[in-house]
C-alpha cells in the first residue's frame, strides 16, 4: 500500500522538555492507525505538528508524496489534513452549522453557501447534532462539543483525519456508537489517525497501532499484538524493567539494580530503599484514635454536565499516611482531588477533614484548614521569582520568622530552589518547576498535601528525586494523597492505595495486595491485554 | 451517537443574516426620508444630525473590525486624522470635497495596510494596546513635524460647504458605510471574521488564511474612518493635530458601538443617535455628561451586552411570540 503520510525524524521541544523525539511514523492509504501511549507521551503534540498548529524543531512530514513540513496550518487544511482537539475549541458565538461552514467554504472550497449549508446539515445529521444546528456552539455540553469537533473536521472533507481522544469521557454504552461512526468514515476519508485511551475503540477501529512513549515510537503492530506486548503493559503500568526508559534513567544511584525478569516479578526499587520500615513509625499517628481519619471522603459524586466524573467514591487518609490514587486517564483522579480541595462542587456525598465537614467550603477556606493542593500542571507564577513563588505559598505564616523557618525547610529539601531563588519561575526546567510547585505547597505548612501527577512529562531520574522528597516530607509527619498514573511508583510510596475506574473505586488496600491483583492490568489497558 | 432530531433536521435553520439585511434596507429607507426632509429642518437640527451621521459611519467601521472580527482597535483617531489632513491638503489644492474624502479614505487604508504586518503579530489585548500606541505616536509626530503645520495645523482655504450640504454628504457616507458593511456580512467574510474572533488558531486549521481576513477588515475600516475624517475637515476652517488625532474620537466611537450594540448592523446607528443626543441634552454640563455616559456604558455592557439594538430585537421577538425560536 502507498503511504498517505510519512513522518521521519519529527522532533518538537517545549523549553527543556522533548515532547516528540525523532519520531518515524507511516500511515498507509486506506488505513486507520491507532496511536496510544501514557500521558505526556507526545500524542497530542504529534497531532498539532501534523496539522501545522505547532512548528517542528526537526524532521519531515510528507503527505501523499509532497513535503508539507514548511506549510502553515491553512495550507495543510486545504491539502486535506483535518483534526479534532482533545479539549473542544468551538467557535462559541457562532451557530453549530456555521462552525462547519467555515471549513467547507475556506478549507474544502465548497462553491456557494447554499451547497455548503446542505452538506453541513448532512454531516450534522450523521454526527447527531442536527437538532442543535441553529444553536450557538457555546451553549452545547461537553460531549456534544466533542461531536462538533468531529463534525467540523469532516466538513473539511479531509484525506487524513486526526482524531485526538474523542472517546474520552463517554460512558460505556456510548462507545459502540462512536466505534460505528469512526468505522463509517472509511468510505469517505482516505486514512485516519486515532489517538485514544479507550482501548475498545482502538481494538475495534485500528488496522495497526503505534505505541508512543517519551515522544518516541515504542512498538507497532496489530491491535491484538500490541495489547499483548509486555512492553506496552510496562509503559501503561510503569513497570519499566524493560524498554528504553529503564536503560536511560532508571540506573540512578539510589535504586538497586533493576534486573527483573518480568513486569511484576518482584517489588520495584522503592524511592527510599535505605529506610527500614521501623523508621517510619509516626508518633503523631499513634497518639490519635484510629477511628478518626484525617480526611474522609464519603460516597462522593461529581458531574460535569452530563458526564459522571465520580460516583460513590469513598477515600480515607489517616494522619501521617501516604495514600495513592491510581487509575487510567479519565478515571476521575484529578476530579477527586479537586472535589476535596473545593474546586468542583459535589453532586452527592460529603468530605470531612479532621472530623469537620468541608464540602461546600471555598477553596481558600479549605487551604486555610491545612490541606495544600499541588495542582496538575505545576501552575508556577511565571512573572514571579522562585523565592516569591515560595513566599506566596507561605502567606499564612504568622510572622517573618516562621516564614524564614519554612523557607529554610523547603530549601533543605530542594537546595536548587535556594540557588535559583532570584530566577524567574518560567526559566526553570520542567523538573525544577515541579520541585517549586511541591515546595510552594509545603510552604503553607499543611497537615495534608494532595499531589496531582507530579511525574507528568518528567524524566525518570527526576521523578525518582521527587519521590524521594515526598518520602522525606512524609517522615516529617505530613499526610499525603498522591495521584499517579505510574502504578509502580505510586504503590512503592504508598501505605495504602485506591484504584479508580470510570469514576468509581475499583480496588483499594495495601500496595502488596493491589500489585498482585489480576484486575489491575485489566483496569489499565482494558480486558484485551489479559487474554 | 444518537440520531436525535430527524424529521425536519435536513432543513437548515433560518438565516439570521436575512433578517439583518432586511433591517438594513429599512434603515436605508429611513435615511432617504431624512434626506428628503432636509429643507424643512433647521440649521441646529442639521448640525446635530451631521454629528450623529458621522458617528454612525465611524461606528459601522469600528463594528466591522471590533464587533464582528474581535479586533478591538483603539487606533481610530489615527485614520480619522489622516483623512482630515489629506482632505485639507487636497481641497487647498483645488480638489472638491467629495473626491478629496474618497482619496483620504484610500490614504488611510494604505496606511493601515502598511502597519498591519506589525500589528497583526499582536493578539487580543496586545493588539488593542498596539493600535493605541500607534495612534498616539502618530499624533505626537504630527504635533512635532513642521511639514504639515506642526501644532498649529492647516487652514482650509477653499469655500466651506453649507450646513445642509454637509448634512446630505454625511447622510450619504453613513448610508454607504451601513450598506457596505451589511453587504459584506452577507458574504463568507462574515463567517471568517466571526471565526477569527472566536478562535483564530482553529480557524487557520480549517483552511482560513486569517491574515487576509484581518487585513481586509482593517483596511476597510480604515478607509471608512478616513472618509469621515475628510468629511470632518470639510466642516472646519482649520485642522490641528490635537483635534484630528485626538483620543476623544477613539473613545467616542467605542462608546457609540458599545451602547448601540456590538456586532449588530443597527447598533452603530442607534448608538450614534443616542450618544449625540445625550451630549446635546447635557451640553451645559460637560463633566456630568462624561460621568453619565460612562455609567451608561457600564450598565449596558453588564446587563445588555448586545446594546440598545439587542434590547429592541428581543422586544420585537417577544411581540411576535409565534415566530420566536423555541
Amino acid at each position: 500500500m502507498t503511504a498517505l503520510l510519512e513522518v521521519s525524524g519529527l522532533t518538537r521541544r517545549f523549553g527543556g522538555v522533548i515532547a516528540v523525539d525523532r519520531l518515524d511514523l507511516r500511515v498507509a492509504s486506506g488505513e486507520t492507525l491507532g496511536v496510544i501511549g501514557p500521558n505526556g507521551a507526545g500524542k497530542s503534540t504529534l497531532v498539532g505538528l501534523l496539522a501545522g498548529a505547532l512548528r517542528p524543531d526537526g524532521g519531515r512530514i510528507v503527505l501523499a508524496g509532497r513535503d508539507v513540513t514548511g506549510l502553515r496550518a491553512p495550507a495543510r487544511a486545504r491539502l486535506g489534513i483535518g483534526r479534532t482537539h482533545q479539549v473542544p475549541r468551538p467557535f462559541r458565538r457562532m451557530t453549530v452549522l456555521e462552525n462547519l461552514l467555515l471549513g467547507q467554504v475556506y478549507g474544502a472550497r465548497t462553491r456557494g453557501m447554499a451547497a455548503a449549508r446542505r452538506e453541513g446539515m448532512a454531516i450534522l445529521e450523521r454526527t447527531g447534532l442536527a437538532d442543535v444546528a441553529g444553536e450557538p456552539a457555546g451553549s452545547l455540553p461537553l460531549l456534544r462539543l466533542k461531536r462538533l469537533e468531529l463534525a467540523r473536521a469532516l466538513a473539511l472533507r479531509p484525506r487524513l483525519l486526526l482524531l485526538d481522544e474523542i472517546g474520552a469521557g463517554l460512558i460505556e454504552s456510548e462507545l459502540p456508537e462512536l466505534i460505528e461512526l469512526i468505522r463509517s468514515l472509511r468510505a469517505e476519508v482516505e486514512s485516519v489517525l486515532v489517538i485514544e485511551h479507550v482501548v475498545e475503540v482502538i481494538q475495534a477501529c485500528a488496522d495497526r497501532v503505534a505505541v508512543l512513549d517519551w515522544g518516541r515510537r515504542l512498538v507497532e503492530g496489530t491491535p491484538a499484538e500490541v495489547l499483548r506486548d509486555p512492553e506496552v503493559a510496562a509503559v501503561y503500568l510503569g513497570t519499566t524493567a524493560v524498554g528504553p526508559r529503564a536503560a536511560g534513567g532508571g540506573g540512578a544511584a539510589h535504586s538497586e539494580p533493576a534486573e527483573r525478569s518480568g513486569p511484576r516479578a518482584q517489588p520495584p526499587p522503592r524511592p527510599r530503599p535505605a529506610e527500614p520500615a521501623a523508621s517510619r513509625t509516626r508518633p503523631v499517628a499513634l497518639a490519635l484514635p484510629p477511628a478518626e481519619p484525617l480526611l474522609r471522603v464519603e460516597e462522593v459524586a461529581v458531574r460535569y454536565g452530563a458526564v459522571r466524573a465520580l460516583q460513590g467514591v469513598s477515600i480515607e487518609v489517616r494522619r501521617g499516611e501516604i495514600v495513592t490514587l491510581l487509575g487510567a486517564n479519565g478515571a476521575g483522579k484529578t476530579t477527586a482531588a479537586r472535589a476535596i480541595s473545593g474546586m468542583v462542587p459535589l453532586a452527592a456525598g460529603e468530605v470531612r477533614y479532621a472530623g469537620e465537614r468541608i464540602d461546600g467550603c471555598r477553596p481558600d477556606r479549605i487551604a486555610g484548614l491545612g490541606i495544600a493542593h499541588c495542582l496538575e500542571g505545576r501552575h508556577i507564577f511565571a512573572d514571579l521569582t522562585v523565592r516569591e513563588n515560595l513566599e506566596l505559598g507561605g502567606r499564612n505564616a504568622p510572622d517573618r520568622a516562621e516564614l524564614r523557618r519554612r523557607l529554610a525547610s523547603v530549601h533543605e529539601l530542594f537546595p536548587m530552589l535556594a540557588e535559583r531563588g532570584g530566577h524567574s519561575g518560567a526559566l526553570l526546567s520542567g523538573g525544577q518547576q515541579q520541585m517549586l510547585a511541591i515546595g510552594r505547597a509545603l510552604m503553607a505548612a499543611p497537615e495534608l498535601v494532595i499531589f496531582d501527577e507530579i511525574s507528568l512529562g518528567l524524566a525518570p531520574v527526576v521523578v525518582d528525586r521527587l519521590y524521594q522528597a515526598l518520602a522525606e516530607v512524609n517522615r516529617r509527619g505530613v499526610a499525603m494523597l498522591v495521584i499517579e498514573q505510574n502504578v509502580e511508583r505510586g504503590l512503592a510510596l504508598a501505605d495504602r492505595a485506591y484504584v479508580l475506574e470510570k469514576g468509581r473505586v475499583a480496588l483499594h488496600g495495601p500496595p502488596a495486595a493491589i500489585r498482585t491483583d489480576p484486575r489491575l492490568l485489566a483496569l489499565y489497558v482494558g480486558t484485551a491485554g489479559m487474554e | 451517537m444518537s440520531r436525535a432530531g430527524h424529521g425536519a433536521a435536513l432543513e437548515a435553520p433560518p438565516r439570521r443574516s436575512a433578517a439583518r439585511t432586511g433591517s438594513a434596507v429599512a434603515l436605508l429607507a429611513g435615511a432617504l426620508l431624512l434626506a428628503l426632509a432636509t429643507p424643512v429642518t433647521g440649521e441646529y437640527t442639521q448640525q446635530v444630525g451631521f454629528r450623529m451621521l458621522e458617528y454612525a459611519a465611524l461606528g459601522q467601521a469600528w463594528n466591522l473590525l471590533g464587533g464582528y472580527g474581535g479586533l478591538v482597535s483603539l487606533g481610530s483617531a489615527a485614520f480619522i486624522g489622516i483623512g482630515a489632513y489629506t482632505t485639507a491638503e487636497l481641497t487647498n489644492h483645488g480638489l472638491p470635497l467629495l473626491p478629496g474624502m474618497i482619496v483620504s479614505g484610500a490614504f488611510a487604508a494604505l496606511f493601515a495596510a502598511l502597519v498591519s504586518p506589525a500589528l497583526f503579530r499582536l493578539r487580543g489585548l496586545y493588539f488593542t494596546i498596539g493600535t493605541l500606541a500607534l495612534a498616539e505616536a502618530l499624533r505626537l509626530f504630527m504635533v512635532n513635524y513642521n511639514g504639515l503645520g506642526g501644532n498649529i495645523g492647516i487652514f482650509l482655504t477653499s469655500a466651506a460647504p453649507t450646513t445642509a450640504g454637509l448634512y446630505r454628504l454625511a447622510l450619504g457616507v453613513a448610508a454607504a458605510a451601513t450598506g457596505l458593511v451589511a453587504l459584506l456580512l452577507r458574504t463568507r467574510l462574515s463567517l471568517a471574521l466571526r471565526a477569527v474572533r472566536d478562535d483564530e488558531d482553529v480557524a487557520r486549521q480549517l483552511g482560513l488564511v486569517s491574515f487576509r481576513t484581518k487585513l481586509l477588515a482593517f483596511t476597510l475600516a480604515a478607509f471608512l474612518m478616513g472618509v469621515v475624517g475628510g468629511l470632518q475637515a470639510g466642516k472646519l476652517s482649520q485642522i490641528e493635530p490635537y483635534g484630528s488625532f485626538g483620543l476623544q474620537w477613539t473613545v467616542d466611537v467605542v462608546t457609540v458601538v458599545l451602547i448601540g450594540g456590538l456586532g449588530t448592523i443597527g447598533g452603530p446607528l442607534l448608538g450614534a443617535v443616542f450618544t449625540v443626543a445625550l451630549a446635546e441634552w447635557l451640553n451645559a454640563y460637560p463633566s456630568l455628561h462624561l460621568a453619565i455616559t460612562g455609567a451608561i456604558v457600564i450598565v449596558v455592557v453588564r446587563f445588555a451586552p448586545r446594546g440598545l439594538w439587542g434590547l429592541l430585537a428581543d422586544g420585537w421577538a417577544r411581540l411576535r411570540p409565534e415566530r420566536a425560536p423555541p
